[in-house]
C-alpha cells in the first residue's frame, strides 16, 4: 500500500507538476476546505471500517449496466517493477497484484470511495486473542489456483514464509518483526527452502485454520495482512527468484503475456470463483499495458480518445499540467476524469536534533504559506491544505487545525515573529532543502518559503539536493539542514502505519523515516500504547487525539498537503473509481460499455 | 587499408575499455546507493548488506569491474540466476534480464529508428543544399536556407509532441508512433509506426546537411579546380556531380557517420517523446533505476556506435576523396 521510496518520487512528480488533480471532491472526508464544485465521475467520502463476516461473502455487488467483455488498455510510462507478491510494495505494483493475488485481507470499495476492510481469503477479518499477539484466520471453501488445484492454508503459509527468504528484500516487514520479535528477523528464520516452517505460524489443514503467535503485539495484523507482501504463492509452483516473472493467479485474471518495459497482458482465469469473493468483479475479459508511453502524448491520446484509445486508461502518470486547463474546462473531458485523496501527506519535517526549541518549530507552522506553494502547484486542484498530520482518509480521522492554517493559509508571519522574540531566537538561520531536478515546481515554492520566513524573521538559506540522491542525504541523522520537504503514504489506513514511522524515537538511524529525528518519551510511550489498543475505533480516536497533542506541543513538522490525484480514461471505460490506497484506478471493477 | 583497420580497431578498444572504466568507478562516485532500491521502505542495515549481496555489489570497487570484465569474454554465474555466458555483460537484477538480450532486444527498434531518419534526412538534406547551391541567391535558395534555419532551430520533444496530437490523433493522417511489429514480421505496421519519428528526426536534421551541403558546394564550386574543369568544356552536370560533388561530400560524410553513431547508440529524447522502446528508453530506465550492470551496457552500446562510425567515416574519405591516402 506504500508509495515508498522510489514511488514517492514519481508520486511526487504527479502531484507538485503542477494541476494535477481537479479541485475538491472530498464530499464528507473532513478535509474542511474542499469546495463544492465537484469533478470528476464520483464523490468521495474516505471512510474507513472493519467489516463483517457477512462483509466478506462474495460475491461482488454488481455494478450497475456493467457488462462482461472486452480489453482495458494500460498507459504508463514505466513497467511494474516486481510480479513477485513478496517483492511487491510500490503502489502501482499493488493496483496490477490486484487482479492476480489475494491475501487473507483486503480493502472492499464503495463506490463512494469509503473502504472497508473485509476477509479475502479468510472468511472474516480475523480473531484476535491475547491482547493482539495472537490472530487465527480460516480460509473459505473453492479457492483455486490459475491450473485448478486448490489453494491451501499451506500456501498462504508458504508465501509469509517467502517474506523471509534472502531474495525477498523488496517487500513489507512487519509481519516478520512481530513474528520473531526481532529486526533482523532474517537471522531467526531464513525462509521455507530447506524445509522449515516458521514456528510462529500454526496451520490447520483440515480446519482450513492458520494461526500467527506473535512475538509483540500487533492489534492491527488484519490491515497488515493485505499487503500484497503477504499474499498467497503455491507451494507447488513457486521458482523462488523466477517467480516474478511468472507468478501464478489466484485472483480474477492471470498473466498472458509480459515483454518487460514494454507490454504486459493479463487475461482471464477461469477457475476463479467469484463467489469467493466480495471485493472484485471482473468484467472485461482481459487487461493489457502499454509501458514507455510519458504522461502529455498519454493525455493527448486520451483526449483525442480515437480507436482503441477509447478503451484505454492512465494507469499510473495523472493528466500532467500541460493539459489539465484544456481538461476542465471541457465538458465532455472533464466527464472523462477520476479524483481523489490519498491516505498521505506531503510535509516539510523539521530537524528537531538541529532545531531544539519547540516554540521556533511552531513559529515555522505558522508562517509558513501554504495558499502561496498550494497556488504554485495549481491551486485547489493540487490537494487539500493539511492541518493535521493524519489524513481524512485515515481510521479515525479528526479534524483539526492546530495553527489555524485554514484562516490564514498564506501565513500568520505576525504570530510567528511574535513567539520567535519569545524565544530569543529572531534572526534563526533556517537551513531549508528540497529535492532539485525533478520539479520545476519546487524551485519557485522555495521563493515564497524564503520571502515567508524573512518576513517573520527567519534567516533562510536554501540548499537544494539532487533529486537522484536527496532521500539518502536527508536521512542521515547528522545532515545539516533544518527543515526538509519530505512526504509520507502509510502502509495501511490507520494512524499507527503514519505516526510510528514519523514519530517513534527507537526508529532514528540512518536511512529512518523519522526525518525530524524526534525523541520525545511521552511521544515514544504514547505510540507504544496505542499501537496495543485493539478496538479499531478506539484505536483511531487515539491517534487523532495524539496527532493534535504533537503538532501542539512538539510541532515536528509542517504538514503541508493532502495529495489529490486525477486521471483521464477513454469513453468507452467504465466503472471508473479512484483507489485512495494505490492511487490508480480500482482496475477490477472496470468494465467496457457496450 | 588492412593495417589501418587493425590500428583503429585496437584503438577503438581502449577507448572502449577507458569509458567502461570510466561509467564504473563515476557510478560510484555519486552520493547514492543502488541497494536501496531493493531495500524496501523500512531498510535496516541487515537488509542493506543482503540486497548489496544479491546485487554483486558487496566487493571492492576494482574487485568488481574485474568481474564485469571477466563477464564479458569467459561469462559468468550467478547464484540466482545462473549462468551468464559470454560476452556477458552483466545481469540486469532491476529487469531480472542479462543486459546483453535485454540490448538485444531493444537494437532492432534503434537501428529502425535510425537509418529510416538517416534515409530521409541525408536525401532531403543533401538534395536541398545541393539545389540551393545551384540556384544560389534565387528564391528557391533564400526558401531552402530559411527553412532550414528554422528547422535546426527546433526540438524534437516540441515538434515531436505536437506532430503527434495533429497528425496521429486529430486528423489521423499517420499512425501514431509505435514498434509494436518488427520489420521482418510486417514491413507496412513497422514502415507506419516508425514514419512519424523518421520525419520528425528528419525535419531537425535535415537543417544541418541542406545548409553544410550549400556552403560546401559554393565553396567548391569556386575552387580553382572547377572553373578550370568548365573552361576545358565539361559540361555543367559532369562538372557538378563528378568534381564539386565529391570535394563538397568529404565534411557532410563526417558529420553523417557521427550523427548516425549517435543515433544508433540510442535516440534517447527521439524515443522519449514517441514512446519507443529502443536504447535511448534503455539507457533513460537504467539511469532511473541506479542499474549500473545496464548502464555499463547501453553506454558501452552507444560509445562503440560513436568509434566504429569514426572508423568507416575514415575509411570512406579514402575512397570518395582521393587526396585522402591510409596507411
Amino acid at each position: 500500500m506504500s508509495l515508498s521510496r522510489r514511488n514517492f518520487v514519481i508520486a511526487t512528480s504527479v502531484a507538485a507538476g503542477g494541476s494535477m488533480v481537479l479541485s475538491a471532491c472530498s464530499s464528507g472526508g473532513g478535509g474542511g476546505n474542499s469546495t463544492s464544485n465537484g469533478a470528476g465521475t464520483h464523490t468521495y467520502t474516505g471512510h474507513v471500517t472493519v467489516g463483517t463476516a457477512q462483509d466478506s461473502q462474495g460475491p461482488a455487488p454488481e455494478i450497475q449496466g456493467a457488462v462482461k467483455g472486452g480489453n482495458i488498455n494500460g498507459l504508463s510510462p514505466s513497467d511494474f517493477s516486481h510480479l513477485d507478491p513478496q517483492r511487491i510494495y510500490f503502489a502501482w505494483n499493488s493496483a496490477l497484484a490486484l487482479l492476480y493475488v489475494r491475501c487473507l485481507t483486503g480493502y472492499k470499495i464503495a463506490p463512494d470511495g469509503s473502504q472497508k476492510l473485509v476477509g479475502d481469503l479468510a472468511t472474516d477479518t480475523g480473531t484476535m486473542s491475547n491482547g493482539g499477539k495472537t490472530w487465527t484466520f480460516t480460509l473459505k471453501d473453492g479457492l483455486k489456483w490459475e491450473d485448478g488445484s486448490d489453494l491451501t492454508v499451506e500456501d498462504v503459509r508458504h508465501g509469509i514464509e517467502r517474506g523471509f527468504a534472502s531474495f525477498t528484500t523488496e517487500g513489507a516487514q512487519y509481519l516478520q518483526t512481530a513474528l520473531t520479535g526481532s529486526a533482523d528477523f532474517r537471522s531467526v528464520y531464513k525462509g521455507p527452502y530447506d524445509g522449515k516452517h516458521l514456528e510462529g505460524v500454526v496451520i490447520d489443514s483440515a480446519k482450513k485454520t492458520i494461526t500467527f503467535n506473535l512475538k509483540t503485539a500487533q492489534p492491527q495484523l488484519n490491515f497488515i495482512l493485505a499487503m500484497h507482501s503477504y499474499g498467497a504463492v503455491p507451494v507447488k509452483h513457486d521458482t523462488k527468484e523466477k517467480y516474478d516473472k511468472d507468478p501464478v493467479s489466484c485472483g480474477p485474471y492471470k498473466l498472458a503475456a509480459h515483454a518487460p518495459d514494454k507490454s504486459l497482458k493479463m487475461a482471464r482465469n477461469p477457475h476463479w470463483d467469484p463467489k469467493t469473493d466480495p471485493i472484485r468483479n471482473a468484467y472485461p475479459d482481459s487487461f493489457s499495458f502499454e509501458f514507455g508511453v510519458e504522461s502529455l502524448p498519454e493525455s493527448d491520446r486520451l483526449i483525442a480518445d480515437s480507436g482503441n484509445d477509447q478503451y484505454t486508461i492512465m494507469a499510473y502518470n495523472g493528466v500532467p499540467a500541460e493539459r489539465i486547463q484544456k481538461v476542465l474546462t471541457t465538458p465532455a473531458l472533464k466527464q472523462r476524469t477520476i479524483n481523489g485523496l490519498l491516505t498521505g501527506l506531503y510535509y516539510y519535517a523539521i530537524n528537531c536534533k538541529r532545531i531544539t526549541d519547540p516554540k521556533v518549530r511552531q513559529a515555522l507552522n505558522y508562517a509558513w504559506p501554504l495558499e502561496q506553494i498550494r497556488r504554485i502547484y495549481g491551486g485547489p486542484s493540487a490537494g487539500d491544505y493539511a492541518t493535521s498530520v493524519l489524513s481524512p482518509d485515515i481510521l479515525g480521522y479528526a479534524h483539526q487545525d492546530v495553527f489555524g492554517k485554514l484562516k490564514k493559509p498564506q501565513g500568520d508571519t505576525a504570530k510567528a515573529k511574535a513567539l520567535l522574540k519569545e524565544a530569543g531566537k529572531l534572526g534563526q538561520t533556517i537551513v531549508y532543502t528540497y529535492p532539485q531536478g525533478r520539479e520545476s515546481a519546487y524551485e519557485k515554492t522555495k521563493i515564497v518559503i524564503a520571502n515567508a520566513l524573512k518576513e517573520a524573521g527567519f534567516n533562510p538559506v536554501i540548499k537544494p539536493v539532487d533529486s537522484t540522491s536527496y532521500y539518502d542525504q536527508v536521512q542521515q541523522i547528522n545532515n545539516q539542514f533544518d527543515v526538509m520537504w519530505f512526504g509520507w503514504s502509510p502502509d495501511w489506513p490507520s494512524g499507527y502505519s503514519v505516526i510510528q514511522p514519523l514519530f517513534d524515537g527507537a526508529t532514528i538511524a540512518n536511512g529512518s523515516n523519522n526525518v525530524s529525528q524526534l525523541n520525545v518519551p511521552w511521544i515514544n510511550q504514547a505510540i507504544k500504547q496505542n499501537a496495543l489498543i485493539t478496538d479499531p475505533a478506539k484505536a483511531g480516536d487515539a491517534w487523532a487525539a495524539l496527532d493534535e497533542k504533537i503538532m501542539t506541543q512538539e510541532a515536528p513538522i509542517i504538514p503541508e498537503t493532502f495529495q489529490r490525484r486525477f486521471y483521464l480514461h477513454g469513453s468507452k471505460v467504465g466503472g471508473a473509481l479512484f483507489d485512495p490506497n494505490f492511487s490508480a484506478f480500482v482496475l477490477y471493477k472496470l468494465y467496457v460499455k457496450a | 587499408m588492412i593495417r589501418f583497420l587493425i590500428r583503429r580497431t585496437l584503438g577503438a578498444a581502449v577507448i572502449l575499455l577507458i569509458i567502461s572504466a570510466i561509467t564504473f568507478f563515476l557510478f560510484y562516485v555519486a552520493p547514492r546507493d543502488p541497494a536501496r532500491v531493493a531495500c524496501g521502505k523500512v531498510c535496516t542495515p541487515q537488509t542493506l548488506n543482503l540486497v548489496r549481496h544479491n546485487l554483486g555489489i558487496a566487493d571492492p570497487i576494482p574487485v568488481q569491474y574485474w568481474h564485469w570484465l571477466e563477464g564479458i569474454f569467459v561469462g559468468r554465474d550467478y547464484s540466482s540466476f545462473g549462468h551468464c555466458s559470454a560476452p556477458c555483460l552483466g545481469y540486469s537484477f532491476q529487469s531480472q534480464t542479462p543486459v546483453l538480450s535485454l540490448i538485444l532486444d531493444r537494437f532492432p527498434t534503434t537501428i529502425g529508428l535510425s537509418i529510416g531518419a538517416a534515409v530521409v534526412f541525408v536525401i532531403f538534406g543533401v538534395g536541398t543544399g545541393m539545389i540551393a547551391a545551384v540556384k544560389q541567391g534565387k528564391a528557391l535558395d533564400k526558401i531552402a536556407s530559411s527553412a532550414s534555419l528554422i528547422g535546426s532551430s527546433l526540438q524534437i520533444y516540441i515538434v515531436g509532441i505536437i506532430a503527434m496530437y495533429y497528425l496521429s490523433d486529430q486528423w489521423h493522417l499517420v499512425t501514431r508512433p509505435n514498434d509494436h511489429a518488427g520489420f521482418t514480421q510486417d514491413p507496412a505496421a513497422w514502415f507506419g509506426g516508425l514514419l512519424l519519428p523518421w520525419l520528425v528526426l528528419a525535419i531537425i536534421f535535415t537543417a544541418n546537411y541542406t545548409r553544410m551541403t550549400r556552403s560546401q558546394l559554393v565553396e567548391t564550386l569556386s575552387e580553382d579546380y572547377v572553373r578550370t574543369a568548365r573552361a576545358k568544356g565539361l559540361s555543367r552536370r559532369t562538372v557538378f556531380f563528378r568534381f564539386a560533388w565529391r570535394g563538397a561530400m568529404a565534411p557532410i560524410v563526417t558529420i553523417f557517420g557521427i550523427d548516425l553513431g549517435t543515433l544508433l547508440g540510442g535516440a534517447i529524447i527521439t524515443e522519449q517523446t514517441f514512446g519507443l522502446h529502443g536504447i535511448g528508453a534503455l539507457s533513460i530506465k537504467a539511469v532511473r533505476d541506479n542499474d549500473l550492470p545496464m548502464l555499463l551496457g547501453v553506454i558501452l552500446v552507444a560509445a562503440a556506435a560513436i568509434v566504429v562510425f569514426n572508423i568507416i567515416v575514415d575509411a570512406i574519405y579514402a575512397v570518395i576523396d582521393p587526396r585522402v591516402r591510409l596507411a
